[in-house]
C-alpha cells in the first residue's frame, strides 16, 4: 500500500483551505477549482478512512510535538465518520450549487464553503479542546458570511443574529477553557480526562461549556437563532448549516462529555434529555404551524436536535449509536430537504405551502426526493433514521426509560404530520396554471441523491456502527 | 353398464348448469328439455347407480338408489318436464332468455339434491335451488308474487343457516358428511335434539310446512302457471326428501321430537282443510293441497321420529310418497290452471299491503338505524370534531407563537443561556461529588 | 449467491425494478410501461411457482442482509408466506390488467404504476418476512406505498381521505414499533419460529408480554381494520377502483391480517397466546368486528363504501379464525386470506366497471344494471353469493372451517356470531342483486360510455370473470392439490404438528 504513511488528516484540512484561496484568487475559475478541490478532499477522507479501519486509531502531532505542548490531530472512528459525511454533503451541495448560484453570489459562496469545510474537518480531527475553539470560532465565521449571502434584510437580520449568538456561544466555551487549563494545567482531551476530577472549577466550565455549545447547537430553548438563519441563507447554505455546522457544536459536547468532563449522576443527563425532549416536541408543533416550506424545514432541524441529546440519559452504546446514526442520516436527509426547498422555490418563485399545488406536480424528482428525506426523518424504515430511532427506543427500553419512548414516538408522529401536510399538495391538481421558472436538472437529481442515500443507510447500518467502535469513543466516560 | 351410469349420474346435474349460460344454448333446440335427458336416462337404467367425486367440495358423490332417489327423480322429471313445455306458453311471448337460465339453473340444484348423497352436496344443490327457484318466481311477477318471493327468500336464507349449524353439528360430530354415517352419529350424539330441532325448522320452512307455510298461498295465486307446476316438486318435495336424508330417522328414538312434529302435522292438515273450505275460489288451492300434503307427511315422519321401529318398517315408502305430493300438487295445479283457463290470475286487492313480519323487519331497521348504527360514529366523529377544535384554540396557537417570539429575545436569550449553564454547573456540582 | 438465497430477492425485485423505472417513463410511453408492467406481473408468477413447487419439497429458500449488530433482515419462504405471496402475486397480475384498461387515457399513470408496484413489492415482502423486524420494515413501506395511490386523483375528498390513512396507519406503525422493540429487549431475537419463540420466557414476563401482544395486536388492527381502527378504510374507498380492490383484497388490510397471524403462529404461538389468556378477547374483538361491519354495511347507499364495510367485516374472520385457536378454525382463518381477497376483488372490479362504464357509484342508481351488463353483474353475483357463503362458493369453505374449528374448541357463541353475519350480509347483498338482476332500469345511466358490441372494455371484464371464476372453482375443487384450502391444511398441520 504506497499511500499508508501518507499524513491525510493533515491533507484534508489544507486542502480545502488552499482550495478557498485559489477560488478566491481566481474567482472566474472558481467552479472548476472547488469541485476539484472537492474530490480530492473526498479522496482524502476515503484515504484517511482507510488507514483508521485498517490500522486503528490515528494520532498525529503537527509539527512533530505532541500532546501536552503541540497540536495533536486525533481520528477514531466518531471523527471519521463525521468527516465522512461532510464530505458527502458537502460533493452533494457542490453540485446543486452549480445550479443555484448566479455568477456574482457564487464568487463568494465557492471560497467561504471551502473555508467552512476546512474549519468543520479541522474541528472533527481536533483532539485539544483549544484548537476546538478555535475551528469553532472559524466555524461560526464562515456560516454567518454565507448565510449573509443571500442579501436582502432577513438575510442580514438572520445573520446578524447568528453571528451575535456564535459570539456568545464561543465566548461562554472560551471562559469553559480557561478554566480548565487554568485547573489542570492541559488543554488535551485525553489528558484532561486523566486529570480531571469533580471541583467547583469543573463545574463551572461544565456550566459555560455546555451552555455555550448548547446555544451553538439551538437545542431547545435556545434555538430561537436557528430558523431565521437557516431559512433565510440560500438553499445550498442552509443545506450545510442544518447537515453540518450545528452538528460541530455537538460533536464539540459529546467529546466533552464522554472524556474530559468526570462522570455526574444521572441529573445532568436527564436535564440534557429533558430539554432534548423538549426541543422534539416544541420544535415538531412549530414545524407543523409553519406556512412556508424553508421555515418549516428550519423547526424541523429543531426538533431533529432534540433527538441527540435523548442519547445523553440513554447512555450506553446502543444510545450514542442510535445518536451519531440519527446525526448522520438527519445530515444527509436534511440536506436533500433543504435541496429540495430550494428547487420548489426556485421553480415556483415562492414557498408558501399552500400554495405548493401549482409547483409540485411539476417537480417530481423534487417531490420524491422530500418525500424519501421526509422518510428519513420521521424515522420509519427502511432509512438511517429508523435505524437511529430503534436504537434508541431499544435503549431506552432496555433501561426502563419509558418517557423517552413515548417522546421518541410522538416525535415520529409530529415529523409524520408535517410531512405528509407538504406531501398531500404534490397530489392536489393545480388550479391556477403558472409560469413556472425551470430547474437545472442537476439540482434535482442532487437533491434526490440525497435523499436515495438517507434510505440506503438504513440498509447498511452495520458498517457505520462498526466504524464507529474503532477506538472505542463511547467505552469510558459514558456520562451518568 | 357401470361407466355409462357414472357420466349419467354427473351429467344429471350438470348439463343443466352447462346449458344455463345463454351462449352455449343458443343454437340449440328446446334446450330446457335437452337439458332433462341425462336424468331420463338415468331412469332407464335399471340398476342402481353411485360415483364418487373425492375432489368436488369437500368430498362429494352422486348416487340413486332404488329406495329414495328413483322415486323422487321420476316424478321431478315428469313434472320438470311438464313446466318446461308450459314455460314459453307463459303470457304467450318466446321465453326470455334470463328465465330459461334462471329454470336451467333451478333443474340443476333440483336434480342434483335428489342425486346427492351426503349433506354438504345435497345442501349446495339445494341452495342452489332455492335461489334459482326465487329468480323464476320474480322474474315477470307481479307485485304480490315479487313481495311473496322476498319472504321466500327471508324463509331460505333462514332456513340455509340453520341447516347450516346443522351441518357443522353433524360433520363435527361425524367426522364426515355422508348420510350413512350422519345418522348414526348424529342418533348418539348427546346433542341429537339440538341438531333434529335445526334440521326440522331448516326443511320446515323451505318445504312450507305450517307454521311457516306463509310464502305457499300468495304466491300459488300470482305466479305464472309453469312456475306453481313446480311448487310442489321442487322446494317442497326436495325439502321433504332432506327431512328424510338428514334426520337420524331408524336409528334413534325421539318420543319429543317426534310428538311435536306430529303435532305440527296435524296442526297442518286442520288448516288446510279449513281454508280450502272457506275459500270458494280454486287459486289458492294448490298452496293449500301442498300443506295438507306436508302435514301428512309430517305425521307420518314423527311417528317415524318417535320410534325407531317403525320407520324401519315403513320408512321404505317415503320415496314414493314424496314422489305422490310433487305429482298430486302438479296435478292439482294443472286442475286449477284448466278449470280457470282464459281467466287473469285474481291477485287479491289485501296482497298489496305489506305483511305483518315485513312491516315489523321495516320498523327494526329503521329502529336501530336511529339508535345505534348512526349514532356510535356520529360519536366519534363529534369527539374527533371536538379534538380538532381543541387544537384550533385561541390559547393554544398564542402559547406556541408567543412562546416562540418570547424565545427569540435577546434578553430572554441570554438569560437562558447563562441559566443552563448555572443549572448544568450546579447538577454536576451537587450530583457529581458523591 | 446460491438459488435458494437469490429467489425470494428476485421475487422482490420482479415487481420493485419495473417500478422504479416506470416511475421514470414519460407519460407518453404507454406501450412500454404496459410491458413492464406486465412482465414484472408474469415474472414474478413465474418465481413464485417455483418457489411453492420447491417449499412443497422442502427447499429452504432465504436471504439474508444484516441490518443491525445481532438482527438481520430475512426474507423467507415457509408456507404460511407462500400463500400471501401467491396470492398478492397472482391478484397483482389481475390488477395490473385491470388498472391497464382501467386508467386508460387518465393522467399521471406512470407515478400511479409506479407506486402500484411498489405496493405490490411491500405486500410481497410483508409475506416473505422471516422476522418482526423485517415485517415491520414492509408494513410501513406499504403504508408510504399506498398513500399515494389513494390521493392519486387530488381532489380534496382524495387527500382527506389520504389524511385519514395516514394518521391512522402511522400511528398503528408506532404502537407495532414500540412493541417490536420492547419484544426484542426481552426476548433478544424476533426470527418468526413456528409455535413461536416466547414460550421459554420467565413467569415474570408474562404481564409485559401480554402488553406487547395489545400494542402489537394494536398496530396490526389499524390495517386488519379491527373495530375500533377501521375508520380509515371506508373512507379509503375513494382511491381509483384497482387500488380499492388492492388495498381491500390484496395490499393493507392483509398485510394487517397476516401480521395478526405471524404474531400468534410464529411469534407468541397458539397455545402459549392462549395460556396467556389473550386468544379470547382478540376473538371477540374480532367477533364484535364481523358484526359490526355488517351492520354499518347495511346503511350504505354508496356501492364502494358499502364494500368497505363488508371488507371490515370480512376481513375479522380471519382474526376470528385464528384466535379461535383449534387447527380446524386456523385453516379456516387462513384459507379466508385467499378466499376473502378472490371475492372482494371481484366486487370491487365490478363496481369499478359500474362506475366507468355506465357512472354507477350508488347502489340506487343500480335498477336493472343486469341487463345491460349481463357478465359484470354475474360475476358480482357470484362474489357477492360467495360473502354470504352460499355453497359451492369459497366463502362456504372458510365459514365451514371456521365453524367446525369453533365447535371443535367448544366455542359455540362463534356460530352465532357467523350466522348472524351470514344474514347481515345477505341482507346488505341480495337486494343489490334483486335491484340488478330484477328491477326495471329507472331510464338513462348517469355517465355512459359506448364499447360497441361489447358491454364494456375487455381489460375491465376479463380480470372480473377470472377472479369470479375462481371464487366458484376454489369453492368447488376445494380438494384439489394445491388448492388454497389443502394449503392452509398444510400450514395448519405444521403449526399444530398432527
Amino acid at each position: 500500500m504506497p499511500f499508508a504513511g501518507v499524513p491525510w488528516e493533515v491533507l484534508i484540512i489544507l486542502l480545502p483551505l488552499a482550495g478557498a484561496m485559489a477560488c478566491f484568487l481566481w474567482p472566474r475559475r472558481a467552479l472548476p477549482l472547488a469541485l476539484l478541490t472537492a474530490l480530492a478532499v473526498s479522496v482524502g477522507v476515503a484515504g484517511l478512512g482507510w488507514q483508521v479501519v485498517t490500522q486503528g486509531v490515528k494520532r498525529h502531532a503537527v509539527g512533530g510535538w505532541g500532546a501536552p505542548l503541540g497540536i495533536d490531530l486525533y481520528a477514531d472512528g466518531l471523527s471519521l465518520l463525521m468527516l465522512a459525511v461532510t464530505a458527502v454533503v458537502a460533493l452533494a451541495v457542490g453540485v446543486y450549487a452549480r445550479g443555484y448560484f448566479k455568477a456574482r453570489a457564487a464568487r463568494a459562496f465557492w471560497p467561504l464553503s471551502l473555508f467552512l469545510w476546512a474549519a468543520l474537518n479541522a474541528l472533527f480531527l481536533s483532539a485539544d479542546i483549544f484548537n476546538l475553539y478555535v475551528t469553532l470560532e472559524l466555524l461560526g465565521l464562515a456560516a454567518v458570511a454565507l448565510v449573509a449571502l443571500a442579501g436582502g434584510a432577513a438575510a442580514l437580520n438572520g445573520a446578524m443574529r447568528y453571528l451575535l449568538v456564535g459570539l456568545l456561544g464561543s465566548l461562554a466555551y472560551l471562559l469553559g477553557v480557561a478554566l480548565l487549563y487554568h485547573g489542570f494545567g492541559s488543554l488535551d482531551l485525553a489528558i484532561l480526562g486523566e486529570r480531571v476530577e469533580a471541583s467547583p472549577v469543573v463545574w463551572a466550565a461544565m456550566g459555560l461549556m455546555s451552555a455555550g455549545l448548547l446555544l451553538k447547537t439551538a437545542l431547545f430553548p435556545l434555538h430561537f437563532w436557528l430558523p431565521a438563519a437557516h431559512a433565510s441563507a440560500p438553499a445550498p447554505v442552509s443545506a450545510l448549516l442544518s447537515a453540518l455546522v450545528v452538528k460541530a457544536s455537538f460533536y464539540i459536547l459529546l467529546r466533552l462529555w464522554l472524556t474530559a468532563f468526570p462522570p455526574t449522576d444521572a441529573v445532568v443527563a436527564q436535564l440534557l434529555g429533558l430539554l432534548g425532549a423538549g426541543a422534539v416536541l416544541w420544535g415538531g408543533m412549530q414545524a407543523l404551524r409553519q406556512t412556508r416550506l424553508k421555515l418549516l424545514v428550519a423547526y424541523s432541524t429543531v426538533a431533529q436536535l432534540g433527538y441527540l441529546f435523548l442519547a445523553f440519559p440513554l447512555a450506553s452504546v446502543m444510545g450514542w449509536g442510535g445518536a451519531i446514526y440519527l446525526l448522520l442520516s438527519h445530515a444527509v436527509a436534511k440536506t436533500a430537504m433543504f435541496m429540495a426547498a430550494g428547487n420548489i422555490r426556485r421553480f415556483g418563485g415562492h414557498d408558501r405551502i399552500a400554495d405548493l399545488d401549482r409547483v409540485a406536480q411539476r417537480l417530481p424528482l423534487t417531490i420524491a426526493a422530500f418525500g424519501l428525506a421526509g422518510v428519513s426523518i420521521m424515522g420509519l424504515p427502511p432509512s438511517g433514521g429508523f435505524i437511529a430511532k430503534w436504537l434508541l427506543l431499544e435503549a431506552a427500553v432496555r433501561t426502563n426509560q419509558w418517557w423517552w419512548v413515548v417522546v421518541l414516538v410522538a416525535g415520529g408522529l409530529l415529523t409524520a404530520a408535517w410531512v405528509f401536510r407538504v406531501i398531500g399538495y404534490a397530489f392536489t391538481q393545480a388550479r391556477v396554471p403558472h409560469a413556472p421558472r425551470a430547474v437545472p436538472v442537476g439540482m434535482e437529481w442532487a437533491a434526490l441523491a440525497m435523499a436515495v442515500t438517507a434510505i440506503v443507510l438504513g440498509l447498511v447500518a452495520p458498517w457505520p456502527l462498526a466504524l464507529l467502535a474503532v477506538g472505542a469513543p463511547f467505552a469510558g466516560g459514558a456520562g451518568g | 353398464m357401470n361407466g355409462v351410469s357414472t357420466w349419467l349420474l354427473i351429467l344429471t346435474p350438470l348439463l343443466p348448469l352447462v346449458l344455463a349460460v345463454p351462449a352455449l344454448r343458443a343454437r340449440l333446440p328446446w334446450p330446457c328439455h335437452v337439458a332433462l335427458l341425462p336424468a331420463l336416462a338415468l331412469l332407464a337404467m335399471p340398476a342402481d347407480a353411485a360415483v364418487d367425486l373425492p375432489w368436488l367440495l369437500l368430498g362429494s358423490g352422486l348416487a340413486l338408489d332404488a329406495g329414495l332417489g328413483r322415486w323422487p327423480l321420476a316424478m321431478a322429471v315428469l313434472v320438470w318436464g311438464a313446466a318446461a313445455s308450459l314455460l314459453p306458453a307463459a303470457g304467450g311471448r318466446p321465453v326470455d332468455a334470463r328465465l330459461a337460465s334462471w329454470f336451467l339453473l333451478t333443474l340443476s340444484g333440483g336434480l342434483g339434491a335428489i342425486l346427492a348423497t351426503e349433506l354438504v352436496g345435497f345442501f349446495s344443490f339445494s341452495v342452489l335451488m332455492g335461489y334459482g327457484f326465487y329468480a323464476l318466481l320474480v322474474s315477470g311477477g307481479d307485485v304480490p308474487a315479487r313481495r311473496a318471493a322476498r319472504v321466500y327468500l327471508v324463509l331460505l336464507i333462514v332456513a340455509d343457516l340453520a341447516l347450516f349449524e346443522a351441518l357443522l353439528m353433524a360433520a363435527s360430530t361425524a367426522g364426515e358428511t355422508a348420510f350413512e354415517a350422519v345418522r348414526p352419529a348424529m342418533a348418539a350424539s348427546p346433542s341429537a335434539a339440538l341438531y333434529v330441532a335445526m334440521v326440522l325448522v331448516g326443511f320446515a320452512a323451505r318445504a312450507g310446512l305450517w307454521p311457516l307455510h306463509v310464502w305457499l298461498v300468495p304466491l300459488s295465486r300470482s305466479v305464472r302457471p309453469g312456475v306453481v307446476l313446480l311448487l310442489g316438486a321442487v322446494p317442497v318435495a326436495t325439502a321433504l326428501l332432506g327431512l328424510v336424508r338428514w334426520l337420524p330417522l331408524g336409528d334413534a328414538s325421539l318420543p319429543g321430537a317426534g310428538l311435536v312434529v306430529q303435532g305440527m302435522g296435524v296442526a297442518a292438515v286442520l288448516s288446510a282443510l279449513v281454508a280450502m273450505a272457506r275459500r270458494r275460489g280454486c287459486a289458492s288451492w294448490p298452496a293449500w293441497g301442498c300443506v295438507l300434503a306436508t302435514g301428512l307427511f309430517a305425521i307420518a315422519l314423527g311417528a317415524g321420529l318417535a320410534d325407531a321401529a317403525v320407520w324401519g318398517r315403513f320408512g321404505g315408502w317415503a320415496g314414493l310418497f314424496i314422489a305422490a305430493v310433487g305429482l298430486a300438487v302438479a296435478l292439482l295445479v294443472a286442475a286449477c290452471a284448466w278449470r280457470r283457463t282464459g281467466g287473469v290470475p285474481v291477485a287479491g286487492r289485501a296482497d298489496d299491503a305489506p305483511a305483518w313480519f315485513e312491516r315489523w323487519a321495516a320498523a327494526a331497521v329503521r329502529r336501530a338505524a336511529r339508535l345505534g348504527m348512526e349514532t356510535l360514529p356520529r360519536w366519534r366523529a363529534a369527539g374527533l370534531a371536538g379534538a380538532a377544535c381543541l387544537w384550533r384554540v385561541r390559547a393554544w396557537r398564542r402559547a406556541l407563537d408567543g412562546g416562540e417570539r418570547l424565545l427569540q429575545r435577546w434578553a430572554c436569550a441570554v438569560i437562558l443561556v447563562v441559566l443552563v449553564g448555572i443549572v448544568v454547573a450546579l447538577a454536576g456540582a451537587s450530583f457529581g461529588g458523591r | 449467491m446460491s438459488g435458494e438465497a437469490a429467489l425470494p430477492l428476485l421475487v422482490l425485485a420482479s415487481s420493485l425494478l419495473p417500478g422504479l423505472v416506470i416511475f421514470f417513463l414519460p407519460e407518453q410511453r404507454v406501450a412500454l410501461r404496459t410491458t413492464l408492467n406486465l412482465a414484472g406481473a408474469v415474472l414474478k408468477l413465474a418465481l413464485v411457482g417455483v418457489m411453492i413447487w420447491g417449499v412443497f419439497h422442502g427447499v429452504h429458500y432465504e436471504a439474508r442482509l444484516p441490518l443491525l449488530p445481532g438482527l438481520d433482515l430475512v426474507l423467507r419462504a415457509d408456507p404460511l408466506a407462500m400463500l400471501f405471496v401467491v396470492l398478492s402475486s397472482f391478484l397483482w397480475l389481475v390488477t395490473t390488467v385491470y388498472a391497464i384498461g382501467y386508467l386508460e387515457g387518465s393522467p399521471h399513470r406512470s407515478r400511479f404504476f409506479g407506486f402500484f408496484s411498489l405496493c405490490v413489492t411491500a405486500t410481497v415482502g410483508v409475506a416473505l418476512a422471516g422476522n418482526l423486524i423485517t415485517f415491520l420494515l414492509f408494513y410501513e413501506l406499504l403504508t408510504l406505498a399506498t398513500y399515494p395511490l389513494i390521493v392519486h386523483r387530488g381532489t380534496d375528498e382524495a387527500r382527506r381521505a389520504g389524511r385519514t390513512y395516514l394518521i391512522y396507519t402511522i400511528a398503528g406503525g408506532a404502537l407495532l414499533l414500540i412493541g417490536t422493540v420492547w419484544l426484542y429487549t426481552l426476548s433478544g431475537t424476533l426470527a418468526f419460529t413456528s409455535r413461536g419463540f416466547l414460550s421459554g420466557l420467565d413467569a415474570s414476563l408474562h404481564g409485559a408480554l401480554a402488553v406487547i401482544f395489545v400494542l402489537l395486536i394494536a398496530g396490526l388492527g389499524v390495517k386488519a381494520a379491527l373495530i375500533p381502527l377501521h375508520g380509515w378504510l371506508p373512507q379509503a374507498m375513494v382511491a381509483p377502483a384497482p387500488v380499492s380492490a388492492l388495498l381491500h383484497a390484496v395490499a393493507v388490510v392483509k398485510a394487517g391480517a397476516f401480521g395478526i397471524v405471524r404474531v400468534l403462529h410464529d411469534v407468541y404461538g397458539i397455545q402459549f397466546a392462549a395460556g396467556l389468556g389473550l386468544t379470547l378477547p382478540l376473538a371477540m374483538l374480532a367477533a364484535a368486528t364481523v358484526v359490526y361491519g355488517s351492520l354499518r354495511a347495511l346503511f350504505q347507499d354508496d356501492l364502494k363504501r358499502r364494500l368497505a364495510f363488508s371488507t371490515v367485516s370480512q376481513v375479522a374472520y380471519i382474526v376470528l379464525g385464528i384466535a379461535i385457536a383449534g387447527p380446524l378454525a386456523v385453516v379456516g382463518g387462513l384459507v379466508h386470506l385467499v378466499h376473502q381477497g378472490l371475492m372482494k376483488i371481484t366486487l370491487f372490479f365490478c363496481a369499478g366497471n359500474l362506475a366507468e362504464t355506465l357512472g354507477i357509484h350508488k347502489i340506487s342508481e343500480m335498477d336493472g344494471v343486469g341487463r345491460r351488463m349481463p357478465w359484470t353483474m354475474t360475476a358480482f353475483s357470484i362474489g357477492a353469493l360467495g360473502m354470504i357463503g352460499v355453497p359451492p362458493t369459497v366463502g362456504f369453505i372458510s365459514k365451514w372451517y371456521l365453524g367446525l374449528g369453533a365447535l371443535e374448541t367448544g366455542q359455540g357463541w362463534v356460530i352465532a356470531v357467523l350466522a348472524g353475519s351470514s344474514l347481515l350480509n345477505a341482507a346488505y347483498f341480495l337486494p343489490i342483486l334483486y335491484a340488478a338482476w330484477f328491477k326495471a332500469p329507472a331510464g338513462d345511466w348517469p355517465a355512459e360510455r359506448d364499447f360497441g358490441r361489447r358491454e364494456t372494455a375487455w381489460a375491465l371484464l376479463a380480470p372480473s370473470l377470472l377472479t369470479a371464476f375462481l371464487t366458484l372453482a376454489f369453492g368447488l375443487l376445494a380438494l384439489a392439490p394445491f388448492s388454497p384450502l389443502q394449503w392452509a391444511s398444510f400450514i395448519a398441520d405444521l403449526e399444530y404438528a398432527r
